[in-house]
């Protein structure tokens, strides 16, 4: 009986919960069928019919598949490398003792509290002088060096990976990057998609650098081509349109996420040693 | 052990994708600071712009990076006529100053025409972003254009920079039809008596009051109208006198129970435009009442059933507000009219100049003068944007007789222009806006009984002094 009840108060609380996070989810997608001054006069969770209006005010200021295809451009090798070069600089740094091995730590800990805003002048000089600007390379670049997941990984291989595996590897005579490829990913990679998806996120989201170094419409991403909604001074009839936006830029991010986490979910039957 | 692991792992990435996502649901920004609005209404007027000693040829290209969609339309058109190829880059208002100055301080040759809002162009002027236009001719063209607009976009040694091609200065817009009942007139020039100053401000509201109406919907409706003293002499910080009784007259406003207590740009501001709306308490407004949600309409008119219903008076909004008002007026359209402030003033406007490092200065001359000095494009704009004010005087005499029927058929036009001539520049500095919001929140603080106005503007120096160093402080 007390197990039911707690439980029951435990679903309570669970629901609640999910019902806060879902509720302004749902309150983007009503609002995406709904005029501009409907969103600023009143507050509903009934969907109006403005739909195909809202489509057009969008598509009237640039065309979202372009700047989705964009995006991907940028977020998908951003992520894959982010994810791929992290996860080597991580198991470096856990499984090999070396001299100064915590001084790299420690120097990548200092960098994950450094914020990446602080010298865009010079990053934006470094760029015309490499002639990188209007290009996606110094957006997807940087992303090799993400300071915070090389943290991540490196514990999570602390604490999950056994080194005896990686032993039994080279007493077989497997090649260092050969066990890595075939023994030590597999094994992290639910940790990598944690990353990956939240890198994905953060590609995909990213605005200030992006909107800095593209300067022609045909290159934007999504982000900046959609804050272009807001340059219109008649911001409220535009409201509606930048809902509509938002809620179909969303659906990358769910579709990745919901192939990544299928993913996370299938390797917890991968264990290899018995602890 | 192991399952716990991933469980964490998952669950902490399912946490910041919530978050992020969340993040992404950002679309309602503030709203309207700007100048006019987007129409989709291309007219296709004759193409019969003054071309003649254009150095425009077909196939030449330009590159606009603009905040204002509006310029947007400006190009298309002046491509049409032209055959100049223009690349106009929007670039989000909030971002805008951080884009133009990363990319002209790198020393991007990209952009040849750039454009700012008041508020962002001293700054574009100290740091040379803006080529100098009486070079190009500027001079030749003095006079053409509304004076105050032609002033702000010089720089403090009175070189041309930059040229807007619209006003946007501020004026009272009213219910005519309250106004005949009330004051037995309906006339802009009697109705701009009732709010010649702050006390006949106050005298009118409590007149209306007693008459079952309320002057504003909400206390800050005089703000535009505040600033005819600047913020900064000489390195000073100046509080004239004139701030001190505008804040009286809020702290008035809102304590005697003067308004109907809706808080700018919230529901019940929007709704007032159209009708009646409930007047709500002081407690609601300022949030320490929540049983009324005033930015959500569903359950407003639930919450608010038991209130007085009230009907608005008047709201004091720059020339742009002829667009929000026709947006929302609904049954009310063609009862209000527009009369004078208690003092002159203005808010936003695009202005226009070429990038310093362009190197197609003159056709960007020749686009500027396109959008600014060309009395056909001016005509085109007006009806383009469905009644946006220019700056270019000629065509703002030639439409001087253009009735609004919105607004009880007024001459708009002549209107603004009269008002645009009384602006006076000078008083505007880099200053005002950061000043302003601090002045704006130490009188929020005194008339909600939060600090006593000692308290409140000592809070208002020590944030001026730790923001501006450079400023001088006299308490």
């Amino acid at each position: 009986m007390g197990y039911k009840i707690k439980k029951g108060i435990l679903y309570f609380l669970l629901i609640l919960l999910a019902v806060t996070c879902l509720l302004p989810f749902l309150l983007m997608v009503v609002n995406s069928t709904r005029s501009g001054a409907e969103i600023s006069t009143s507050f509903t969770f009934i969907p109006s019919h403005f739909l195909k209006e809202n489509w057009e005010i969008m598509t009237g200021y640039f065309n979202l598949f372009v700047g989705m295809r964009n995006s991907v451009l940028v977020s998908v090798p951003a992520t894959l490398l982010g994810a791929y070069f992290s996860a080597l600089t991580a198991y470096a740094l856990a499984m090999y003792k070396f001299h100064g091995n915590k001084v790299i730590f420690g120097a990548i800990l200092v960098f994950m509290m450094i914020p990446g805003q602080l010298s865009l002048i010079g990053f934006y000089q470094l760029c015309t002088k490499l002639h990188l600007v209007n290009s996606y390379i110094p957006l997807i670049l940087p992303a090799v060096a993400s300071p915070g997941t090389v943290f991540f990984l490196r514990q999570y291989i602390l604490s999950s990976l056994p080194p005896s595996l990686v032993e039994a590897a080279r007493i077989d005579g497997a090649p260092e990057i050969y066990s890595f490829h075939k023994i030590v990913l597999p094994i992290i990679s639910p940790a990598m998609a944690t990353m990956g998806i939240m890198g994905f996120i953060g590609n995909w989201n990213s605005y200030p650098l992006p909107m800095i170094i593209l300067n022609k419409n045909e290159k934007f991403t999504l982000p900046v081509m959609m804050a272009t909604l807001r340059a219109s001074l008649d911001m409220v009839r535009n409201q509606g349109a930048t809902y509509l936006a938002v809620t179909i830029s969303v659906i990358p991010i769910l579709l990745v996420f919901c192939t990544f986490s299928k993913y996370i979910i299938s390797s917890i039957s991968a264990g290899a040693v018995k602890e | 052990m192991k399952l716990k692991k991933v469980l964490a792992v998952t669950l902490a990435g399912l946490m910041l994708t919530s978050l992020a996502a969340c993040g992404s649901d950002a679309g309602t920004g503030s709203v309207g600071t700007g100048a006019s609005g987007a129409s989709s209404t291309q007219s296709a007027a004759s193409d019969s712009a003054g071309s003649s000693e254009s150095v425009a040829k077909a196939g030449d290209k330009l590159v606009v990076w603009t905040l204002a969609a509006d310029l947007q339309q400006f190009a298309g058109r002046y491509s049409e006529q032209t055959g100049v190829e223009v690349e106009t880059i929007v670039i989000e208002p909030g971002d805008y100053p951080t884009k133009v100055q990363t990319a002209l301080m790198g020393g991007e040759k990209e952009p040849d025409i750039i454009v700012g809002e008041p508020q962002m162009l001293e700054d574009f002027y100290n740091n040379g972003f803006f080529a100098n236009l009486d070079e190009l001719g500027a001079k030749d063209y003095e006079g053409q254009i509304v004076d105050y607009v032609w002033k702000v976009g010089q720089d403090a040694e009175g070189i041309q920079r930059a040229i807007s091609y619209q006003i946007t200065p501020a004026g009272l817009y009213y219910r005519r039809d309250i106004a005949k009942e009330v004051f037995g007139t309906d006339d802009p020039d009697e109705i701009g008596k009732k709010f010649a100053d702050y006390d006949t401000i106050l005298q009118t509201a409590q007149t209306l009051k007693d008459a079952g109406y309320r002057i504003f919907a909400s206390d800050s409706e005089i703000n535009y109208f505040s600033g005819d003293s600047a913020w900064v002499v000489n390195g000073e910080l100046n509080v004239s006198d004139a701030r001190f009784e505008y804040m009286d007259l809020v702290v008035s406003l809102y304590q005697d129970d003067l308004t109907a207590y809706a808080n700018q740009w919230s529901t019940p501001w929007f709704q007032a435009m159209s009708g009646d709306v409930p007047i709500l308490t002081a407690a609601i407004q300022n949030y320490e009442d929540d049983s009324v949600n005033v930015w959500d309409a569903a359950t407003f008119d639930e919450a608010t059933a038991d209130l007085e219903r009230t009907t608005v008076f008047a709201y004091g909004l720059p020339s742009w507000g002829v667009l929000t008002m026709r947006d929302n007026v609904g049954e009310t359209s063609g009862k209000w009219g527009v009369c004078a402030g208690p003092a002159y003033g203005f808010g936003g406007g695009t202005y226009i100049g070429i990038s310093s490092l362009s190197a197609r200065k003159e056709l960007a001359w020749d686009f500027i003068k396109f959008c600014t000095l060309n009395e056909d494009t001016a005509d085109w704009w007006i009806e383009a944007s469905q009644g946006d004010t220019v700056s270019l005087i000629s065509a703002l005499n030639k439409h001087k007789d253009d009735e609004n029927a919105i607004y009880g058929g007024e001459k708009l036009y002549a209107f603004w222009l009269e008002q645009a001539k009384g602006i006076d520049y000078s008083k505007v500095t880099k200053y005002d806006k950061v000043i302003g919001d601090a002045f704006g929140a130490a009188i929020g603080a005194i008339k909600t009984g939060q600090a006593t106005k000692e308290e409140a503007m000592n809070t208002f120096y020590d944030t001026v002094e730790s923001t501006y160093p450079e400023i001088k402080v006299t308490r």
